[in-house]
């Protein structure tokens, strides 16, 4: 153990001793780390939105062959109806606005909840500034996500207008679903108005049910009751209506998967050409440290124990930058009034810097079986 | 009478070079008795290195037996080999060949990290080392801050401080000025005659085998002088 320490220790001072070398392999490695985490965190963001899981309860209700929201009318007194239903704990009627019905990094979307519905629609959520009453008592009040505000630049008591809606900042949000961080929660009775929709016209209805396993028996049942009707509707749990609704996005995310690979093999093929470098560099030094008494798998540990420091460096900076920026821009990419908040998590810096440190060690593999089959005279020779 | 640190019957060196069977050494019989300081001369190719590489380990005989210090090593395999040498041997080279990046104790440090000892104990030995070579005051520095006869003298302190019994060294004054060579060669004197090693010394320098208690010729592979 102490000999694996003390070769662990040589590897390191070999690294930050060649100060030039190892900086522009670092920088090298930390370019495909940032590109692989920015892809991971993005499939990670889709997987969380898109994946139901047994904790989930909730059911959307739109118009049936309707995809965008302004497309999606659906009578406000359906709500009535659908909280008959067995199984069904509560029905909030949503009115959704968006200024961009297309795959969009940029979307602002309006939630139009009515008065007094907000905290059971979303109990989760936490007002972090400017308050409650506030929205209450404006009819044109905004109840902000905080990462919507940050991206804007608003705060309490501010104006703004988007998709031809003018409203007034009471508060600003954080809600432990990144989705919902990124919208701005309004009356409805409010957006109807504004958005021209007009009252009793809602886009959605947000459907809770008793418990997970009654969301397929209860989605039937509402689809039924409003089969012969004039407005039909298509149920779905909220995650695979997300995952239908967002195809396009889900597409392209798909898409950068490929991105990922190639970032990965970048990477891989960065470190591999570093260390053969080094180890070609270092001939003569690893036959001397073999005529010291140092067998082939010592040498061999030194050299993997490089690759696997370089690879781990440039995880960390890669990582780093990635989720710093990630954090900082809070990229929302939205379509068809759905929005996906690309935000990085712990699985995420997990993933990158476990996978920058195999990378490393298998990257360094051949060299290192290489360098370890070295004949010493001739080495010494060279 | 006491047992030879280097006992060699018979020993013979060959390897093939295209279609060629090289034989840098042949049939060499030797004995050197512990503490004996050994000069090793003889023209280019007459097979002094090759026997330098034999008698440490890093290149084993084609034929006959080599024992050193009671251990028959020409039929040890190759990770025995490499244990057995780092208990047992320090190589001196004529170019140093210290780690440039390190400095002058990290290089003498560099045979004990395989060693599960203590951080202080290995400081204790290596600072002893230094001592010994008289580069206490330059331990912090890297070789590229050293003159060439320090740097050597870094050399020696690396290949005594596991306290081999035998340090072989490969012309150590070959590219050292007359002042620094003179040095060095009291230093390994020193060795021999105060601190018991075992020295084989190849050389070309006849003043640099003076220092030594016994000289033997090579030539094509063959021991020419052996009083």
């Amino acid at each position: 153990m102490t000999a694996i320490v003390n070769l662990l220790s040589l590897a390191w001072k070999q690294l930050v001793r060649h100060r030039l070398r190892t900086g522009l392999t670092v920088l090298g490695v930390a370019s495909g780390m940032f590109l692989f985490t920015a892809v991971e965190t993005m499939q990670r963001s889709l997987a969380t939105a898109t994946q139901t899981t047994a904790a989930d309860t909730t059911l959307v209700v739109y118009r049936e062959n309707r995809f965008c929201p302004s497309t999606s009318r659906l009578p406000e007194h359906y709500a009535d109806e659908i909280r008959t239903i067995d199984g069904v704990r509560e029905v909030v009627p949503i009115q959704v606005v968006v200024n961009n019905c297309g795959a969009s990094l940029d979307v602002i979307t309006f939630r139009g909840v009515p008065e007094g519905a907000l905290t059971s629609y979303a109990p989760e959520i936490e007002v972090i500034a400017g308050s409650l009453e506030e929205w209450n008592r404006r009819s044109d009040g905004a109840l902000l996500g905080e990462v919507f505000a940050q991206r804007r630049g608003l705060s309490p008591g501010d104006r703004f207008v988007a998709a031809g809606v003018t409203v007034h900042v009471a508060g600003i949000i954080r809600s432990p679903f990144p989705q919902d961080n990124n919208v701005a929660y309004v009356s409805l009775p409010f957006l109807q108005q504004a958005s021209k929709t007009g009252l009793g016209i809602v886009t959605q209805f947000n459907v809770r049910v008793d418990s997970s396993d009654q969301l397929e028996s209860v989605a039937t049942a509402i689809d039924q009751r409003f089969h012969s009707d004039q407005q039909p509707t298509n149920t779905r749990p909220e995650k695979a209506f997300f995952a239908e609704t967002a195809a396009e996005l889900i597409e392209l995310i798909g898409f950068t998967r490929w991105l990922g690979i190639g970032a990965v093999l970048a990477v891989g093929g960065l470190i591999a050409n570093a260390v053969l470098l080094i180890v070609r560099g270092r001939v003569k030094e690893n036959a001397v440290l073999q005529t010291l008494g140092y067998p082939g798998q010592a040498i061999a540990w030194l050299v993997m124990s490089e690759g696997a420091l370089l690879g781990l460096m440039g995880g960390v900076l890669g990582v780093a930058l990635a989720t710093g920026f990630l954090a900082w821009q809070s990229f929302t990419l939205g379509n068809e009034g759905q929005t996906l908040a690309i935000q990085p998590d712990g699985v995420v810096v997990i993933t990158g810097l476990a996978a920058a440190l195999l990378l490393g060690l298998f990257a360094s593999l051949w060299p290192a079986w290489r360098t370890m089959r070295q004949p010493i005279v001739e080495s010494l020779k060279g | 009478m006491s047992q030879p640190m280097i006992l060699c019957r018979g020993l013979t060196k060959t390897y093939q070079k295209g279609s060629t069977t090289v034989t840098p050494l042949e049939a060499l019989d030797l004995e050197v008795p512990e503490g004996q300081f050994l000069a090793l001369m003889g023209p280019s190719g007459s097979g002094k290195t090759t026997l330098l590489n034999l008698l440490s380990g890093i290149d084993s005989p084609t034929s006959g037996t080599l024992e050193i210090a009671g251990s028959e090593i020409g039929s040890l395999s190759r990770g025995q080999l490499t244990r057995w040498r780092a208990r047992n041997i320090g190589y001196i080279f004529q170019l140093y060949h210290l780690v440039p990046i390190l400095t002058a104790f990290e290089n003498v440090e560099l045979p004990l990290l395989l060693d599960s000892m203590s951080k202080s104990e290995r400081r204790e030995k290596v600072e002893s080392a230094l001592e010994l070579v008289g580069l206490s005051d330059r331990m912090h520095h890297r070789p590229t801050e050293l003159s060439g006869g320090q740097e050597q003298r870094v050399a020696i302190a690396r290949a005594l401080v596991a306290d081999p019994k035998l340090l072989v060294a490969d012309e150590p004054t070959g590219d050292l000025d007359r002042e620094s060579a003179t040095r060095i060669l009291e230093l390994l004197q020193a060795l021999a005659h105060e601190h018991g090693k075992t020295i084989v010394m190849v050389t070309h320098d006849p003043r640099a085998a003076d220092a030594a208690d016994r000289t033997l010729h090579l030539e094509k592979g063959l021991l020419i002088t052996q009083p």
